[in-house]
């Protein structure tokens, strides 16, 4: 467990470095497939079925598909190698910092510590009229999916229904933006 | 039940993803790219979401990162149709000759 665990973090962390660093812009989408992969199957080991399965459909299939499909339209030149100027140079230090300092905050519990704060009390806090009253281990157990349609359409009902809206806005848009006359 | 020592490696991948895509955005210059920077930085809030769910037996993240899912497929499209129509006006695809708004 604790192998795959390493092997897709560290296949995830590679090939998110291939997505800036290539200089073609086709590699750099086909190394965006692999890290949205990798990170569907991360979702998979951390017990999140239905998200691995919307990860893939969503990410790996559609959105990547329309990116590969941008990209061999407008056929964009390779760029030059980046140079090490002031931007890069921040931004690599941003890197290198903020992930070390995530890493330690992690490790030493001030993100999340086993006996400072309970999954019972945050989901209890958040959720005075829980409904579908599952255990609260039963997220991670088989039936996932099922939780996660248990909230979704009872107490999220709402964030649900307004993405609906969300999506119908941005088809327009896209309609709009794409039309051949424009004003 | 997981290991607990994972928890650091999981969220120090999303700090990880996150900062890369951020330096994606500033030292890239061809707008595809940097949308795809913007896709890893998505990403990677879902990587913290779905471990934080995991390990506080929690499904609220699950369901805020399916929600996040759903925001970056619109973006996309939105995005991919302003770039599509900035090469129809024959201009070159590179973000630092993109300076109309600026004045």
């Amino acid at each position: 467990m604790t192998v795959i665990f390493a092997v897709v973090i560290a296949l995830a962390a590679v090939s998110a470095l291939g997505v800036v660093l290539s200089r073609q812009t086709i590699y750099s989408a086909l190394s965006l497939v692999l890290t949205v992969t990798m990170l569907a199957v991360l979702f998979l080991l951390l017990n999140a079925q239905f998200l691995f399965a919307v990860q893939l459909i969503i990410y790996a299939g559609a959105v990547m598909v329309l990116f590969v499909f941008i990209v061999a339209l407008l056929s964009p030149d390779a760029e030059d190698r980046p140079t090490l100027d002031l931007r890069a140079v921040i931004g690599i230090l941003g890197v290198v910092v903020v992930t070390a300092l995530v890493f330690i905050a992690a490790r030493n519990g001030i993100t999340y510590s086993t006996s400072g704060f309970h999954g019972v009390a945050v989901g209890a806090a958040s959720n005075p009229y829980h409904t579908f009253n599952f255990p609260q281990d039963a997220v991670n157990n088989a039936g996932n999916v099922q939780t996660v349609a248990g909230q979704l359409f009872t107490n999220y009902l709402l964030p649900f229904e307004i993405t609906s809206m969300l999506l119908l806005v941005a088809a327009i848009g896209a309609v709009y933006l794409t039309r051949r006359s424009s004003p | 039940m997981l290991n607990p020592n994972l928890f650091p490696f999981l969220l120090g991948l999303a700090a990880f993803l996150f900062t890369v895509g951020a330096m994606g955005v500033l030292i890239r210059r061809n707008p595809i790219v940097v949308f795809m920077c913007i896709e890893l930085m998505l990403n990677a809030a879902n990587v913290a979401l779905v471990a934080y769910g995991r390990f506080l037996n929690s499904e609220e993240g699950q369901i805020f990162a399916f929600m996040v899912i759903v925001v970056a497929a619109a973006e996309v499209v939105v995005g991919l149709a302003l770039i599509t129509q900035i090469f129809r006006l024959g201009r070159e695809l590179d973000v630092d000759d993109l300076s109309e708004m600026k004045e």
